[in-house]
């Protein structure tokens, strides 16, 4: 009698550690648990998987066009500069160190007034006449959405005649960048409801054809953890095929989108597709495995 | 092995069970008898924790299952066999893969579990049917199967809640005969049945349930003992 009170007590309070190769076989029970799963789920495994790759397309395509509005814009913005007119009496080498100081400043190229005047000379035909001319500063800026700022704090030196730079376009790219980031997150989100009530659904629909099955597995003594990772494992695999097979047209996407950076000379963004491929994985997984987890939170009474 | 103390179960304004009190013995042969709705199976479902006393104690092997928090049921009902009156057997699986789908899930070697099934299999005289599923068994067969799934890890307690329910005469001989053999092999057998003749036959301890009360409890008895 003791011994039996002694090995119940042991097996239901502690928890028995077991050798690698127990664990192996463990592992390759649950992975065969889940192919069986999927395979009971027959012709609505290859619904679910092409909804999520539809789905998947959408956000990967999105989500590589808005690395390349950034890189164009990038590229754009390093061509913004402001140009500074001074007054005749300023010292271009002072004023342009002080600029240096500003915040978000990258460079400050001086243009001495008589660079100015011999290429305004070969320009147009002008009489001989002393140079109007004042020295000219090109700043250039680390961000375009800065520009404005250093602009503003540039302005209010006393040595500065007068200042331009191309403020509209400047805007543009900067909103452009907003409206294109703004998207992808909200794609992101679109994408996270879809492909979580998609999973859950079937995995509810698993869970409702299983019921019998999983009732005796609970009454037989197996473990929560064994009736469940099957589920969470399948919604996980509809994930990852999912993106698997959205690869084919962000491929297509990803063509066009760098014959449009070859046509305009502009390099594409770097790691551009790896980074794209790397989150459509990573959201078709972690969204198909979390849609698993609601519906076994909800529906699996273990 | 088993002890019962003060346990109450109500559901609602009912009560299921009324301060039972019961102590069995590693290695007892028990049956637990009374009309249908006298609690039999609220008894049995307190054992292997499908139901929680609304007061009382439940010590199985020195723990209080009534306390047992769920990630450890499992545990628990792994060191008990269960038998059920509808059998509960997995219809799209055969004999064997019934019998050993639990102890697949404990990652033990096929070798291992194919000498556990065919001897559990062979105790219950099913070895030449393992291939068979159950819709192709008669009902007795079914419950042999379930009986030798119940064994086959080896528990020291089996729990059989009305396993003749849905038998013949002839096949509740059958299984009441194995069930006898088990315990004969050192292993507690606690069965619920309102089979008198059963009862009447095996001559084991009984635990006379009425109104959730245990009304008698004696040893070598019958299903109407005064």
């Amino acid at each position: 009698m003791s011994s039996n009170k002694q090995t119940i007590k042991k097996q239901v309070k502690k928890h028995i550690p077991k050798d690698w190769l127990t664990e192996l076989r463990i592992v390759y029970r649950i992975t065969m648990e889940t192919l069986n799963d999927i395979k009971r789920t027959g012709i609505v495994n290859i619904i679910i998987i092409t909804t999520i790759a539809a789905i998947l397309t959408i956000f990967g395509g999105l989500f590589r066009t808005a690395l390349s509005v950034n890189s164009f814009a990038h590229e754009l913005g390093n061509v913004l500069e402001i140009s500074v007119y001074l007054k005749q009496n300023a010292d271009a080498q002072t004023v342009a160190n002080r600029i240096k100081k500003i915040e978000h400043v990258q460079k400050v190229r001086i243009i001495p007034k008589e660079n100015s005047w011999q290429d305004l000379k070969r320009e147009i035909d002008i009489p001989d006449i002393e140079n109007p001319l004042p020295d000219t500063l090109h700043v250039k800026v680390d961000k375009p959405q800065n520009i404005n700022s250093v602009f503003n704090n540039i302005k209010v030196l006393s040595v500065v005649s007068d200042m331009s730079y191309a403020q509209e376009l400047a805007k543009k790219i900067q909103i452009l960048n907003n409206v294109v980031n703004t998207s992808t997150v909200l794609v992101v989100i679109i994408v996270a409801i879809l492909t979580i009530t998609i999973i859950n659904n079937t995995i509810q629909l698993v869970i409702q054809s299983r019921k019998d099955e999983i009732e005796i597995m609970r009454l037989m003594g197996v473990s929560n953890w064994y009736i469940k990772i099957p589920l969470i494992m399948q919604g996980a695999l509809y994930g990852f095929l999912g993106a698997a097979f959205a690869l084919i047209p962000l491929n297509v996407v990803q063509n066009m989108l760098n014959n449009v950076h070859r046509f305009f000379m502009i390099p594409g963004p770097i790691f551009a597709g790896n980074m794209v491929v790397i989150a459509m994985f990573f959201l078709g997984i972690s969204f198909g495995a979390g849609g698993s987890f609601l519906s076994i939170k909800k529906h699996l009474q273990v | 092995m088993i002890q019962l103390r003060s346990i109450t179960k109500k559901y609602k304004n009912n009560y299921a069970l009324r301060n039972v009190n019961l102590d069995i013995l590693s290695g007892e042969f028990v049956f637990v008898v009374g009309a249908s709705g006298a609690g039999k199976s609220t008894l049995m479902k307190l054992l292997y924790k499908e139901e929680t006393p609304s007061s009382g104690t439940v010590m199985i092997g020195g723990i209080n299952i009534a306390n047992l928090p769920s990630d450890k049921v499992p545990n628990l009902r792994r060191c008990m066999g269960i038998v059920f009156q509808d059998y509960k057997l997995l219809q799209n699986q055969s004999v064997y893969d019934n019998v050993a789908y639990v102890i697949r899930t404990l990652g033990i070697s096929t070798k291992e579990i194919n000498a556990r099934v065919l001897g559990a299999l062979k105790v219950v005289g099913l070895s030449d049917k393992i291939k068979a599923k159950p819709t192709e068994l008669s009902g007795g067969e079914q419950q042999r199967v379930s009986i030798a799934r119940a064994i086959v890890n080896g528990p020291p307690l089996l729990i059989a809640d009305e396993p003749t329910g849905n038998l013949d005469p002839k096949n509740s001989m059958e299984v009441m005969q194995i069930l006898d053999q088990i315990n004969q092999r050192g292993i507690t057998v606690i069965v619920s049945t309102h089979d008198s003749a059963m009862v009447d036959y095996f001559r084991k301890r009984v635990i006379t349930l009425e109104n959730g009360e245990v009304v008698r409890d004696i040893q070598a008895g019958t299903y109407e003992q005064q």
